[in-house]
This record gives structure tokens, C-alpha cells and sequence, in this order.
């Protein structure tokens, strides 16, 4: 493609002022639960993962859709939303630190 | 003549008078003997003679029913002369009947006696339809007698009474059979013989005789019973024949093996086994079927079965399939007869796959695609056979199972590799290579069809975890780089293996599926948002989202990201933290990868190139020259790392050094190389670095080593669960069993893990009893 063409040649000390000029960027993240622990304190299971139920239940269906999400307490304790719902209709606090169970915030 | 009279004269009176047996035997005696010589008899005739048979019964009958008691021993006809019990009228008849039939028979034997061989046999079976057929009619015109006094005399238990055919067929048996049997039956066999040497035989000849044999197995001791019961067909006929037949084919097996080879004598023996089947159907009683076919198999099978077990390997080795059909056939008769030919079978294609892997040689060990297609040719070969010349026996495909499993997991590959996880990581690879773009991807139809066959091999691969981690590296990376050629492949394939190994095998893989579609949205929705905002990176930005805990990629080390894309990566933070709440995100910049335009060369060249890459060079936009040490403190690469990064860049020409590529170091001053020069205006320049691609395999075979320590721990603790207290030795064996779908654990590993599983308190150790475990609740 790009024969030798003299005439072309830029001269060494006149470059741009830039060598080189960003045009593209494809970037790779991974995203997890901004959590303390990564297990689930309930079921063991990592955050990352659905529970162990919703695990037992996608093996039915296909794939399900994974929307087993994690929920934190007041106390900054996260656990799968399923699992920490199941939990509160025993006992209203935290499994780990036993202060009353607030939902602070939920993923998403 | 003059009987004519009385019988009318019977018929007049109301047949109510006694009848003397001599009023009427002489007519009988008459018809019987027209009857006999087979002269043709009117139905009036033949009503005649029944009458005369009834009245005579009958006659007496009347008497009976006044009272039993008084009638046998008083007020009587022609019979007094027997006396005694309750002997009933129609004795004197059968007498008569039975007298007549034995000088007909001893008037016939005078004939044939000194009949021999076909003569004997025509004479036997002629006369035999002939008496068979008279007896049958005499049987007719005595069946009043038949359904009274003989039915009467048998039910009192008498012996040696029988209905008028069966006792014809005594008659004949006692008087002409007896004396004639041996000549006759030697005469069959004869005939037989003659047959099995290529010789037209009248077969009616032996069909009459066996008929008759047939016929004169008589239920003497159960007149009950129904239909013959072959007693003398067996004891006169089928034993010897047996025997004539075992000796026959003893000395034409022998003969025929010394002057041909076993393939010819496997025809000849396939051929002979049809025609004694024959045989059986066209002249012989059907129950001789099985025993005939026992002794055959056994004289021209079992006998010779040495000779044959060790022809199947030359058979093997030539690939003489239809010989190797015939022979399965042939053994297939005799019982266990299979066993040795599936062993040395299965120690055959073992070999053949062994000598095959190492043919290919050096090629096999890095091509992944000649080393799957060596096996598979291996495998389609003999599969063929089992099916087609072993037509598809049990015992065969386990052979052949066993063998695939045999040298697909352990060759001389694996072994130069010393590890048998070499087989399903090159098979990984080899999907990969299939699965990848690339400028030789086959058809849809095609694909689909080499994955099946990919199938094939996967079925017999130990290691399947090992197959696992490795195709999930590749998938993630062609997913990643969007090097897939075909998204309905890659899932079709994704379902074969859930297909063969379960959901949870497959569940990450579907994972990393479906984060590239939410990644797809997710950039649409970036753009959007940046267009609305009314901002611009200034740079082409894309980015793909993945959920930690489901791609095999490593973290990457924090470095100093080039100001140029600080901007991209805090504007999608923002963004992507306000489509969801509660995650973090961790950028991978190990796989992102970008372009550079170049402004300083002779060239506008594109480069394609890494983060670190770009990061490297972005540094020359402010410098002509760097010395490592100063690179690294500006981008914060790690040092023996960003080395690796320069050795790329020198060797691209991009960069220029006064030291040799493999000697750079910190204090080494790298220049940018103002003369660069490229035939292609889009260099890529982003190729993997040595340390890299190694680390990557060492932990990948790490991370194996580590799960397969979890898996093995949780099949101990959902064993001892179950069994509470426990032998060491049969929870090795059921640990084993429970993982060989997933791999094949070394005794050594399980011990290892009970050990933990003890330390960790799952298990104790039962006090007092060696090798023995408790489960600790």
C-alpha cells in the first residue's frame, strides 16, 4: 500500500505537536455489589450469585433472569434481598449485629 | 350279499335286539379290507359299516342301562367269554379290529424286510400314508365304538385300550416300525448326507418318514394328552441324527480349515448353519431347530473358536470388516463366546488411537485441530464397525467407549505434556478455533456438525472441569473482543454441554452471554445520555460490563490512567452509578484495548493497540525520550511489566533503544523511532505478552487444582451427611463415583481434603476405629 513516496517525507523538526492522538477506546469493567463481605451471612453464597434458592429455581426454567439482588441494613450488613426478607419474618434484626433490621438501601 | 339283508332287517326291528358280533363282522370285515386296499367307497358304504358298528354297540348299550351289576354278569351276547368286572360290549370288536390290523402289517412287513436304503424309504413312506390314511376312515366307522366302550375302558384305567386310530398307529408301531426303524432311518440319514454333499435328494422321502415318527409318539400313559409327543421321533430319529450331524461337520470343519483359510471357512460355516435351518423347516420337526442349530454351533464354532479369536486381530488389523461381521455373527452364536473379541476389540482401537495421536508427532501437541481430527478419525472408523459389522452390540460400543476413553486421555500428547488435562484443553482450543472469526469459519450446517463431533471426544474427556475453565477463558475472550463468528453457534454449543453435564456447568457461560447483550444496551444508553447532556469525550468510547464472579478475568493492577481517558472513565462511572445503586465498578484495563492515530510519521498510521501500549506512547507526545525508570514513574506500570510493554513496542520499530530488546532495563533509554514505516496503515500492535500468556495458564491450572479441592470437600460432606459414620476406603469409592462426570480425583487429593474437612471440624475421626469417619453435624 504505502510505496515510498519521498516528496511526503515530513521533516523531522517540524512535527505536530502531538505524536500520537487518541480516536478509540473500547473499555472492559467488571461491576460487583459495593459490599463488606462477599458472602451472603444468610445462605453462604457469594452476593455476586444468586441465592440458593433462586439458584434452585432457575435450574427449572431455562435462565430465569437473575434478580436476586442485595439489600443493606441501616447497620451497612448486606445480604441477598430474598434471603433477608425470609430472615425478617422471624426476627426483625440484623443476623450479625442483632441491631433492629432497616432497609438502608437496595441494588439495583 | 346276504348281509345286506340282516342290516335291513336290524333297521326294521328298531335296532332293539341283541346282535351277535358274527352277524356282522363278516360285512365289517369286508369293508375294512376295501377300506384297506384302498378301494373307493360310496357314502351309503361307508354309512353302512358305521351302522353295523352301532348297532352292535349299541345293542348291548340297552342292556347296561337296565343295571350294571346284573347286565355283564347274566343276560349277555358275544361276550361272556371275557367276564369278570365291568367289562362292556365292543372288546370283542376291537379285538377283531386289532387282530386284522396286525396281519395286515405282518403281511406288509414280509415286503419291505429286505428293502434297503431309497427303496426302503419309498416303500416305508408310501405305505405309511396309505395306512394312515385307511386307519383314519377305519377310525371313522368305528367312532361309536371309540366314544363309548373305548372311552369307558379308559376312563376305568385300563391299559392298552386305545381309540381305533391310535391303535393302528400301535399296531404299526409295534409290527412294521420296530422292525424296520433302524434300516429306515439309517436310510435318511444317508439321503441327509447326500444332501449336505451337494446332492438332489427326494426330500418326501425323509418329510414322510420324520412325519410318521412324529405321528407314532404316542401319549400312551396320558391318553389325555393332546397330539404326539415326539418320543419316538426323538429316541428313533433326532439322536442320531445329532450325532450323525456332530460327526460330519467335526470331519468336514477339520478338512475344510486345513486346506482354506479361516475367512473362507467363516463362509462355509455361516452357509452350513443356513442350510441345516433349512433343513429343519422344509423335512424335519420344528423342535429339532434348536438342538440342531446347538450342535452345529458347537462343532463348527466353539470347536475352532481359538482359531478364530486369533484371526479377528489379523481381521482388525487388515480391516476386513465383512469378515469381521461374519465372525461377530458366528461367535455371537455361542454363549460368552463375545467376551474375548470385545477385549482384544477394545485393546485394538486403543492401539490404533495411541499409534495414530502419535504419528502426527509434534503437530498434534500445539494444533489442536489436527489432534481432535486424529481422534475423531480414529473414532468414526471403528464406530462405524461396531455399528455396522457389530451391529451395534452393548458389549461392542462399551469397548469402544472404553478404548476412545482410554487413548484420548492418556497418549503420547498427554504424556510429553504430563498431564492428561492436555486432551480437553486442546479440545477447548479446537473450539475456539472454530468458534472464533476468522477468514476460514464454516457454515452454519457445517459447524454445527463439527461441534457434534466436538461432542463426540468431550464425551470421553476425564477432565471435563479442566475443559470447562479453559472454554470459558476463550468464550469470555471472544465475547470480549466480539471475535465471535456466530452468536447461534456459540449458544448451540453452550447447550451441548449443558446437554451433556448439567446446568451448573454451564451457568457461567450463560452468565457472560447475557452481560454482553445488558453491555450492548447499556452503551446505547451512554450515548444517549452523553448526547443529551450535550457532552463529548472527544474519543470513540465503548465499554462492556461484566458481573465479577462469572469471567475468568484476572484483576488488573492499578496503573496511571493517561489523563486522555480519565475523562471517559469518570463520566461513565456517573452514569452507570446512576443507572443502578449499590455496585462498584473495577475497570479491567488488561482487556480494554484502543486506537492510536499517528501524526509523526510518514505515515498516518492506526495502531491498534493495549491501554498499557497506548498509556506508553501517549508519553511521547510530550518527549522524544524516555529512560524506563521515568515511564514507569509516570504511568505507574509495574516494572516488569511495562518491560514486557517496551520489548512490544521496540519490536513493532515503534520505539528504538541503544540496548538489545532482551537486555532492557531501568536505566535503558527508549526513544520514539521517527522512521517508522508500515505497509499496512492499521498495525496491530497489541499482541499477548509471553509472561502473560503463562501466568495465565499456570493459574489456570491452579485455580483447577484449588476447585477441584472444593468439590471433591463438598462431595465428602454430602456423603458422610447422609452415612453419618463412614469406611475411609468406600467413602474414596463414593467420592470417586459421585465426581467421574466431572473429573477424576487423585486418591492422594481426597485424603488431602478430609484432612481439611477433620481441621475444620465436618468430621472426627471415630474413637477407637481405624478408618473410619464421623460426620460432625
Amino acid at each position: 500500500m504505502a510505496d515510498e513516496n519521498d516528496n511526503d517525507r515530513i521533516d523531522d523538526n517540524q512535527k505536530p505537536e502531538k505524536m500520537f492522538t487518541l480516536k478509540k477506546w473500547n473499555a472492559v469493567a467488571m461491576w460487583s455489589w459495593d459490599v463488606e463481605c462477599d458472602t451472603c451471612a444468610i445462605c453462604r453464597v457469594q452476593v455476586m450469585d444468586a441465592c440458593l434458592r433462586c439458584q434452585a429455581e432457575s435450574k427449572k426454567d431455562s435462565y430465569g433472569k437473575q434478580d436476586c439482588v442485595v439489600v443493606w441494613g441501616e447497620c451497612n450488613h448486606s445480604f441477598h434481598y430474598c434471603c433477608m426478607s425470609l430472615w425478617v419474618k422471624q426476627n426483625n434484626r440484623c443476623p450479625l449485629c442483632q441491631q433492629e433490621w432497616s432497609i438502608q438501601r437496595m441494588g439495583k | 350279499m346276504s348281509n345286506k339283508n340282516s342290516i335291513n332287517s336290524l333297521n326294521n326291528t328298531g335296532l332293539k335286539t341283541a346282535i351277535d358280533l358274527d352277524q356282522i363282522w363278516g360285512d365289517l370285515n369286508l369293508g375294512i379290507r376295501q377300506v384297506y386296499n384302498r378301494e373307493s367307497m360310496s357314502k351309503k358304504r361307508y354309512i353302512e359299516l358305521y351302522t353295523h358298528v352301532y348297532n352292535y354297540c349299541t345293542s348291548v348299550h340297552q342292556q347296561q342301562n337296565n343295571g350294571r351289576g346284573a347286565a355283564n354278569s347274566s343276560t349277555k351276547k358275544g361276550k361272556h367269554q371275557v367276564g369278570g368286572g365291568a367289562q362292556l360290549v365292543g372288546m370283542e370288536l376291537y379285538k377283531r379290529l386289532k387282530e386284522f390290523l396286525k396281519n395286515y402289517l405282518i403281511k406288509l412287513l414280509d415286503d419291505g424286510i429286505h428293502r434297503m436304503d431309497e427303496d426302503v424309504l419309498k416303500f416305508y413312506t408310501v405305505q405309511w400314508e396309505d395306512y394312515q390314511f385307511c386307519s383314519k376312515v377305519l377310525d371313522g366307522v368305528c367312532a361309536y365304538l371309540n366314544r363309548h366302550w373305548v372311552k369307558r375302558e379308559c376312563e376305568e384305567g385300563r391299559k392298552y385300550v386305545y381309540e381305533i386310530y391310535q391303535l393302528a398307529l400301535v399296531t404299526w408301531r409295534d409290527h412294521l416300525f420296530k422292525q424296520l426303524n433302524k434300516g429306515v432311518t439309517n436310510a435318511v440319514l444317508k439321503l441327509i448326507e447326500k444332501e449336505r454333499n451337494g446332492e438332489t435328494i427326494n426330500t418326501r422321502l425323509v418329510s414322510g418318514v420324520i412325519n410318521c415318527y412324529v405321528e407314532l409318539g404316542l401319549n400312551e400313559e396320558e391318553p389325555g394328552a393332546k397330539g404326539p409327543n415326539l418320543s419316538v421321533y426323538k429316541e428313533s430319529f433326532e439322536n442320531v441324527f445329532l450325532e450323525d450331524t456332530e460327526r460330519f461337520y467335526t470331519r468336514e470343519s477339520g478338512v475344510f480349515l486345513a486346506e482354506n483359510p479361516v475367512t473362507e471357512y467363516m463362509k462355509r460355516a455361516e452357509q452350513r448353519l443356513q442350510e441345516e435351518q433349512r433343513r429343519v423347516q422344509i423335512y424335519l420337526h420344528e423342535t429339532t431347530s434348536e438342538r440342531l442349530a446347538k450342535t452345529c454351533e458347537r462343532v463348527l464354532i466353539q470347536k475352532h473358536l481359538e482359531l478364530l479369536h486369533s484371526e479377528f486381530k489379523q481381521l482388525l488389523d487388515a480391516d476386513k470388516d465383512d469378515d469381521l461381521g461374519r465372525m461377530y455373527s458366528l461367535v455371537a452364536r455361542i454363549p460368552d463366546g463375545l467376551g474375548e473379541l470385545r477385549g482384544l476389540l477394545e485393546q485394538h482401537i486403543a492401539a490404533q488411537g495411541l499409534a495414530a495421536i502419535e504419528k502426527c508427532g509434534e503437530s498434534a501437541h500445539n494444533d489442536p485441530k489436527i489432534y481432535v481430527n486424529t481422534i475423531l478419525e480414529v473414532h468414526k472408523k471403528y464406530n462405524a464397525l461396531v455399528l455396522v459389522a457389530f451391529g451395534n452390540d452393548s458389549g461392542f460400543v462399551a469397548a469402544l467407549d472404553k478404548a476412545c476413553g482410554r487413548f484420548i486421555n492418556t497418549n503420547a500428547v498427554t504424556k510429553s505434556a504430563n498431564s492428561s488435562s492436555r486432551s480437553p484443553e486442546l479440545l477447548a482450543k479446537y473450539c475456539d478455533l472454530l468458534l472464533k472469526k476468522s477468514n476460514k469459519n464454516a457454515e452454519e450446517a457445517e459447524l454445527e456438525d463439527t461441534l457434534n463431533q466436538v461432542m463426540v471426544v468431550f464425551k470421553y474427556i476425564e477432565d471435563k472441569d479442566v475443559f470447562q475453565k479453559f472454554y470459558s477463558k476463550m468464550l469470555a475472550k471472544r465475547l470480549v473482543q466480539h471475535m465471535s463468528a456466530s452468536d447461534d453457534a456459540e449458544a448451540s454449543m453452550i447447550s451441548k454441554l449443558k446437554q451433556a453435564c448439567g446446568f451448573e456447568y454451564t451457568s457461567k457461560l450463560q452468565r457472560m452471554f447475557q452481560d454482553i447483550g445488558v453491555s450492548k444496551d447499556l452503551n446505547e444508553q451512554f450515548r444517549n445520555h452523553m448526547v443529551n447532556s450535550n457532552e463529548t469525550l472527544g474519543i470513540d468510547f465503548s465499554i462492556q460490563v461484566l458481573s465479577s464472579g462469572s469471567w475468568p478475568f484476572q484483576q488488573s493492577f492499578t496503573f496511571g490512567l493517561p489523563s486522555e481517558l480519565e475523562r471517559s472513565v469518570s463520566r461513565f462511572t456517573n452514569f452507570y452509578a446512576s443507572q443502578h445503586s449499590g455496585r462498584k465498578l473495577n475497570w479491567l484495563y488488561n482487556m480494554s484495548k484502543g486506537e492510536l492515530n499517528t501524526n509523526g510519521f510518514k505515515n498516518r498510521y492506526t495502531l491498534q493497540a493495549s491501554t498499557f501500549q497506548m498509556a506508553v506512547l501517549l508519553q511521547f507526545n510530550v518527549a522524544d525520550s524516555w529512560t524506563v525508570a521515568q515511564l514507569e514513574e509516570n504511568t505507574q506500570i509495574k516494572q516488569d511489566f511495562l518491560i514486557q510493554v517496551i520489548q512490544i513496542l521496540l519490536k513493532a520499530k515503534l520505539l528504538v533503544c541503544d540496548e538489545e530488546e532482551n537486555d532492557v532495563n531501568v536505566n535503558s533509554t527508549v526513544s520514539i523511532n521517527l522512521g517508522y514505516k508500515n505497509k499496512k496503515l492499521r498495525v496491530n500492535i497489541n499482541i499477548p505478552m509471553k509472561t502473560e500468556l503463562k501466568l495465565e495458564q499456570e493459574t489456570t491450572h491452579k485455580h483447577i487444582e484449588e476447585d477441584r479441592k472444593l468439590l471433591i470437600q463438598a462431595a465428602i460432606v454430602r456423603i458422610m451427611k447422609m452415612r453419618k459414620i463412614h469406611q475411609h476406603q468406600q467413602l474414596v469409592a463414593e467420592v470417586l463415583n459421585q465426581l467421574s462426570s466431572r473429573f477424576k480425583p487423585r486418591v492422594q487429593t481426597i485424603k488431602k481434603c478430609i484432612d481439611i474437612l477433620i481441621e475444620k471440624e465436618y468430621l472426627e475421626r471415630t474413637e477407637g476405629q481405624k478408618d473410619e469417619y464421623k460426620y460432625l453435624a
